[in-house]
C-alpha cells in the first residue's frame, strides 16, 4: 500500500507539471500575453518615454522580456523543493532573496563602443567580524549590521539597474525614431509594439550620415555608461550576497549546487502580495462551501435512491427517476440567479442574504447566538456565516445528488440480479435483511469512488455561484487573475486545483481499498 | 427482394428445412442503430425531447428572417405617395451564414426525404460533409474578407480590392480550392453524383461569400422615415433585431405594446404596433428576438464541439487501445492531465485570454472535453485488438488507418456515440455558463448572456431575464440528458436486464 500511494504521488508531478505547463502555455501565446494588465496600469497619463520606461523597468522586474519558455522554467524551479545552483537566502522578514539575475547586454552595442565594458572582476567582501568583535557587539546588532549593508547595496544596485533599463527604453525609442526618419527608412525594423528588431538593423549596420544620428548616437551611449555602471554595482551586491548577510533557505546537500527548500510562489503582479496569502484567504471558503454540500448530499441521495431501488417501478422510482434528470439538467447558474432573485432579494422574500460570506458588523458578534446587553438576541457569529452560505451550499447540492441518488440506485438494482442475494433469499432470510445487510453493504463501494466525478463538478460549479453570490474564494480569485494575466496567480492557482483534484482521487482509490478487501494495490 | 415478392403471391405450400434455415418468412433484420433508434422512438418523453430539439433547430435555421428589425418589404414612396423604388433590407443584411443556413434548411430536407435511388444513408453523409464544406468556405471566405477590408491594410492590397472583378474572383477562388478538396472525401461511389453535389454547394457557398463581402452596417432608422412618409414597410413576425437598442424601451415588462413604451411622438411614428412578448433587457433590446438568435449559439456549439471532441478522444483513444505499451502509457498522462482539472477553469483560462468568438469557442471547449471519448474508445480497443478478425486484418497487411477506422472503430464506438448525447448537452450547458460569466463570443445574443441580466450588483432582479432564457438552457439541456437517457436504456443490455 505505501508503495503504491509513493507512486501515485510521484505520478502526480509530471501530471502537475502539465497542467500548469498547459495554462501557462495557453496564457503566454494569447493575443496580449503574459502581464498584459501590467501594460495597462503603466499607461494613464504619462508621455510616451516615460511610461515605455516604466514598462520596461516593471517587465524587467518580473522577467516578463524573456520567452515564455524559460519564464515557465524559471517558475518551475522556485517552486520545486529540489534547487539547484546557488541557495537562496531568507531575511528575517521571511522575503526570500535569490541570486542578482543577470543584466542583458545592450542590444546594438557595436555601433557606439568597441567592446563591452568587461565585467568587473569579483571583487570579495568580508565582514569585519574582529572589528565588532572589539566594539563588543551581540549576535543580534551583527546581524542587524549586515543587512544594514546588504540593504545598501541592494538600494544602489536597485538605482544603476533601473537606470539602465530607463536608458536602453530610451534607446528604444530613439532607435524606432531613427529608423522611421529620412535617409534611413528601414520601417521594417520596428516591430509594431514599438521595440526594435535587432536583426534587421544589424544586417543595415549603422549610418553614420543620417540626421537622425546623433540623437540615437547620445541614446546609444548613454546605455552603455548605464550598462557599465549597473554591472559595477551587481558585482558589489553579488559579492556581499556570497559573504551571506542571512540565513540560507532549505537544507543544502551538495554545498552551491543543490539544495532542498520549501516552494516559493512568488509575488502576485496585480496585488502584489505573496501568492500564497491570497491562496490562504480564498482556498479555506471554498473548501468550507464544497465540504458543508459532501455530507448533505450523502446524506438525502443513498436514502432516496436506496428506495428507489426497493421500491423500482413505483410510483416514487419514476417521480424520483424524472427528479433527479431535471436535477441533473438543471443550469447552476439559474439556479443561483432564481435564489438570489427569489429567496434573497428584499422585493420578494428577502430571507437570506444576497451576498458576501458574513455580516458587515460581524466582527463584533459573539461566536456562538446570545442575548446582547440591549435584551435583544444577537445571532452570533457562526449562525451568520451559516445564514450567508446556506443559499450556495444549496445550489451547489442539488447536481451532485442527483449524480450520487442515480448512482445508489443502478448499484443496488446490480447487486439485486446478484447470485449471493439468490442464495440469502433460498436460506430465508427476511428481505429487510436481504437489502439492509447484504444488498446495501455491498452497494456502497462504488459510491465512494463518485466523490471523484462530483468533486471537480462541485468545484467547476462554485466558481459559478462565488460569482453569483460575490464569495471571495479560488473561483473568483482565479477569474479576476486570469482577467488580469497574473502569471503567479493562475500557475499558483492551476496548482492548487490540479493538486485538490489528484488528491480527491487518490484518497478515493486508498478509501476503496480499505472498503472493499477484494482489492489491493500491492 | 424477388424472393420475397414471390412469397407474398404463393400460395401456403410446405417449408423445406433449408427454406427454413435461410430465414422465409422470417421479419428482415434491422441493422444495430435502427433497431436502437426504433426502441428509442416507443418512448414518448424521448419524442417529445426530439421534438423539442428540432423546434430549437428550426429557430436556430429560420431566426434571422423570423425576427429581424429590417422590413421584409420596404417601398419607397415619392412626395405624392407613388411607389418609386421596392426592396428588402432583410434579405440585404442576411450573413454569409444565415444565407446557407436558410439555403440548407429548406433544401437539406427535401434532399433527404426525396425519394432516389441513392441510399438514404448515403445522402444524409453527403449533407453533413456538404454542411461542412459550405461552413468552411463561408468561414474562410469571412477572415479573409476581414483581412483585406481592415483600415490598415497595404495600398496594393486596397487597390486590387476595389477592382470590380476581385470579389467575384476570390469568392470564386476560396470556393473552388475548398470544393477541390472535399471533392475528395469519399461520401458515396458514383463519382459524377458527388461532382454535382459538390460543385452547387460550393457555387452556393462562393455566391453568399461573395453578396456579403463588404459588412454593411445596421441602422433602424425605418420607423422614423415611414413616419416622415417617405416609406412603407411590412415587417416580419418579430420586428425587432437582437442588436437593435434603444435607451426608451429600457427593462419593459412582457407583452408591453410598443406605444406603451414610447413617449406619445415617438410611438405615433411607427405604424402598426408591435408588442415586445418576452420584454426587453437593461438596453433595450427585444428578449424574443435575442432568444431566437441564441438558439443558434446554443445547437452549434453543442453540435460542432462534440464533434471535435469525438473526432480528438476517438483518434487518440484508439491509438492508446491499440498500441497498448508506452504509447498508452504516453498518451494516458494527457488524458489524466485534462481530467485533473475541472474542465470549466480550464475553460475559462482559454476563454479569458483567447478572441471572443463562436469558432474559438467551440474549439476550445471540443479541445476540453475529448477525454470521455478517448476513454470508452481505448477500453472497447483493448478488448477488441486481440479477437480474430484484428488479427486476420494485421496479417492481411492493412494499413493501420484501415485497421483502425475500417475493422475496429465500427465495433467500438457504440459507447462513444451513446455517450454523445450527454456531451451535447454539457457542451450547451458549458456554453451557457461561459456566457453567464462573460466569457461568451461578443456582440451575440446568448441565453447564458441574458440570465447575467437578470440580477445585478445593487440587488436588482429582472425576473423575465431569469425565467426565459434559463428555461430555454433547462429544456435543451434536459431533452438532451433525456435523449441519451433512452439510447442507452436501447443500447446497453447490462442496464436492460438489471431493469427486469
Amino acid at each position: 500500500m505505501g508503495t503504491y500511494i509513493l507512486r501515485r504521488i510521484l505520478l502526480m508531478i509530471p501530471t502537475l507539471i502539465g497542467i500548469t505547463f498547459l495554462v501557462f502555455m495557453l496564457v503566454a501565446l494569447s493575443p496580449g500575453g503574459i502581464g498584459a494588465s501590467l501594460k495597462f496600469t503603466a499607461g494613464g497619463q504619462m508621455d510616451q518615454t516615460s511610461a515605455a520606461i516604466q514598462q520596461a523597468y516593471l517587465e524587467d522586474r518580473y522577467g516578463l522580456d524573456d520567452p515564455p519558455i524559460v519564464q515557465y522554467v524559471r517558475w518551475l524551479g522556485r517552486i520545486s523543493p529540489i534547487k539547484f545552483g546557488t541557495r537562496d537566502q531568507v531575511a528575517p522578514d521571511g522575503e526570500r532573496i535569490a541570486l542578482p539575475k543577470a543584466l542583458k547586454p545592450p542590444l546594438l552595442w557595436s555601433w557606439f563602443a568597441d567592446e563591452l565594458p568587461a565585467e568587473p572582476d569579483n571583487p570579495t567582501h568580508a565582514w569585519p567580524t574582529d572589528e565588532w568583535a572589539s566594539q563588543g557587539l551581540d549576535r543580534k546588532q551583527i546581524a542587524f549590521a549586515k543587512s544594514q549593508t546588504f540593504r545598501g547595496v541592494t538600494n544602489e544596485y536597485a538605482r544603476a539597474r533601473s537606470g539602465y533599463i530607463g536608458a536602453k527604453a530610451r534607446f528604444e525609442q530613439a532607435v524606432a525614431h531613427y529608423a522611421k526618419s529620412p535617409g534611413v527608412d528601414l520601417p521594417r525594423a520596428v516591430k509594431s509594439d514599438g521595440k526594435p528588431r535587432e536583426r534587421v538593423l544589424r544586417k543595415a549596420g549603422p549610418d553614420k550620415a543620417a540626421p537622425a544620428w546623433p540623437e540615437l548616437a547620445q541614446a546609444g551611449e548613454a546605455m552603455i555608461d548605464a550598462y557599465e555602471r549597473a554591472q559595477l554595482a551587481r558585482a558589489d551586491k553579488l559579492a556581499v550576497f556570497r559573504a551571506k548577510p542571512y540565513r540560507e533557505a532549505g537544507i543544502g546537500i551538495i554545498p552551491g549546487s543543490l539544495s532542498l527548500a520549501t516552494p516559493d510562489f512568488g509575488v502576485s503582479f496585480s496585488r502584489s502580495r505573496p501568492v500564497m496569502d491570497l491562496i490562504k484567504e480564498a482556498l479555506p471558503v471554498t473548501l468550507l462551501i464544497n465540504l458543508m454540500a459532501f455530507p448533505i448530499i450523502y446524506l438525502v441521495a443513498i436514502p432516496s435512491g436506496m428506495l428507489a431501488a426497493v421500491r423500482q417501478g413505483g410510483w416514487f422510482d419514476l417521480l424520483s427517476g424524472a427528479t433527479f434528470i431535471a436535477l441533473l439538467s438543471f443550469p447552476i447558474m439559474l439556479a443561483g440567479v432564481l435564489a438570489i432573485g427569489y429567496l434573497a432579494n428584499q422585493e420578494f422574500l428577502g430571507w437570506f442574504p444576497v451576498s458576501g460570506l458574513s455580516d458587515a458588523a460581524a466582527d463584533g458578534f459573539t461566536f456562538l447566538p446570545s442575548l446582547g446587553a440591549d435584551g435583544e438576541w444577537q445571532r452570533g457569529w457562526i449562525v451568520d456565516r451559516m445564514w450567508h452560505i446556506a443559499l450556495p451550499v444549496a445550489c451547489l447540492t442539488y447536481g451532485g445528488f442527483a449524480v450520487l441518488a442515480k448512482q445508489t440506485r443502478a448499484a443496488m438494482l446490480d447487486n439485486f440480479n446478484a447470485d449471493y442475494v439468490r442464495t440469502a433469499k433460498a436460506k430465508g432470510v427476511s428481505r429487510h435483511d436481504v437489502i439492509y445487510r447484504h444488498v446495501f453493504r455491498n452497494s456502497l463501494l462504488p459510491l465512494i469512488t463518485i466523490f471523484v466525478s462530483i468533486f471537480p463538478a462541485m468545484l467547476s460549479g462554485s466558481v459559478v455561484i462565488e460569482s453569483i453570490f460575490t464569495i471571495p474564494g479560488m473561483g473568483k480569485l482565479t477569474i479576476d487573475a486570469i482577467n488580469l494575466r497574473d502569471r503567479e496567480l493562475v500557475l499558483a492557482n492551476a496548482l492548487m486545483i490540479g493538486g485538490l483534484n489528484l488528491l480527491a482521487l487518490l484518497v478515493a482509490d486508498i478509501l476503496y481499498a480499505f472498503a472493499d478487501p477484494r482489492i489491493s494495490y500491492d | 427482394m424477388a424472393r420475397k415478392k414471390t412469397n407474398t403471391e404463393e400460395t401456403i405450400r410446405a417449408v423445406s428445412g433449408v427454406e427454413l434455415a435461410q430465414g422465409l418468412g422470417v421479419r428482415e433484420a434491422r441493422g444495430f442503430w435502427a433497431e436502437a433508434w426504433g426502441q428509442v422512438l416507443r418512448k414518448p418523453i424521448a419524442v417529445v425531447s426530439i421534438a423539442w430539439i428540432c423546434v430549437v433547430a428550426f429557430f436556430a435555421i429560420f431566426s434571422p428572417i423570423l425576427a429581424s428589425g429590417h422590413p421584409l418589404i420596404l417601398r419607397e414612396l415619392d412626395a405624392t405617395g407613388a411607389v418609386i423604388a421596392t426592396s428588402s433590407p432583410l434579405l440585404r443584411y442576411l450573413s454569409s451564414a444565415d444565407i446557407l443556413l436558410l439555403i440548407g434548411g429548406v433544401l437539406g430536407p427535401i434532399w433527404i426525404l426525396l425519394r432516389l435511388r441513392l441510399p438514404r444513408s448515403n445522402r444524409a453523409l453527403m449533407l453533413l460533409i456538404g454542411a461542412l464544406q459550405a461552413g468552411i468556405i463561408s468561414v474562410v471566405g469571412g477572415i479573409i474578407a476581414s483581412m483585406v477590408t481592415k483600415r490598415d491594410v497595404a495600398d496594393w492590397v486596397r487597390e486590387m480590392e476595389q477592382g470590380r472583378l476581385f470579389v467575384p474572383l476570390a469568392s470564386a477562388a476560396i470556393g473552388g480550392v475548398i470544393s477541390a478538396v472535399f471533392l475528395a472525401v469519399p461520401t458515396t461511389g458514383r463519382f459524377l453524383v458527388r461532382l454535382g453535389f459538390v460543385a452547387f454547394v460550393g457555387l452556393v457557398a462562393a455566391w453568399s461569400v461573395s453578396v456579403t463581402w463588404n459588412p454593411k452596417l445596421s441602422n433602424f432608422d425605418y420607423r422614423q422615415r415611414e413616419a416622415a412618409g417617405e416609406v412603407r414597410a411590412v415587417y416580419t413576425v418579430i420586428p425587432f433585431s437582437p442588436t437593435q437598442s434603444s435607451s426608451s424601451l429600457y427593462l419593459k415588462h412582457p407583452g408591453t405594446l410598443m406605444s406603451e413604451a414610447l413617449p406619445e411622438d415617438e410611438a405615433r411614428a411607427s405604424a402598426g404596433d408591435p408588442v415586445f412578448l418576452l420584454g426587453t433587457d437593461g438596453v433595450g433590446q427585444d428578449v424574443l428576438s435575442q432568444m431566437l438568435h441564441a438558439s443558434r449559439l446554443s445547437i452549434s456549439v453543442g453540435f460542432v464541439s462534440t464533434s471535435i471532441a469525438v473526432v480528438i478522444g476517438v483518434t487518440i483513444g484508439a491509438l492508446m487501445g491499440y498500441f497498448g505499451g508506452w504509447v498508452d502509457l504516453l498518451l494516458y498522462r494527457i488524458v489524466e492531465i485534462f481530467m485533473a482539472i475541472p474542465v470549466l477553469f480550464l475553460l475559462i483560462v482559454a476563454a479569458a485570454v483567447l478572441p471572443r468568438n463562436t469558432y474559438v469557442m467551440m474549439a476550445i471547449i471540443g479541445c476540453v472535453t475529448w477525454t470521455g471519448a478517448a476513454r470508452f474508445v481505448r477500453a472497447e480497443f483493448l478488448k477488441l485488438r486481440n479477437q480474430d478478425f484484428v488479427q486476420a486484418a494485421r496479417s492481411a497487411g492493412l494499413p493501420l488507418r484501415s485497421i483502425l477506422f475500417k475493422h475496429m472503430l465500427p465495433n467500438g464506438v457504440t459507447p462513444v456515440l451513446v455517450d454523445a448525447s450527454f456531451a451535447i448537452a454539457l457542451a450547451i450547458l458549458i456554453e451557457a455558463i461561459l456566457s453567464f460569466l462573460g466569457l461568451g463570443p461578443d456582440g451575440q445574443p446568448s441565453w447564458g448572456k441574458l440570465l447575467a441580466n437578470a440580477t445585478s450588483d445593487v440587488g436588482a432582479f429582472v425576473w423575465w431575464l431569469a425565467i426565459f432564457p434559463g428555461l430555454a438552457i433547462l429544456l435543451t439541456v434536459l431533452a438532451y440528458n433525456l435523449i441519451g437517457e433512452a439510447l442507452r436504456d436501447a443500447i446497453d443490455p447490462k442496464l436492460k436486464k438489471a431493469r427486469v
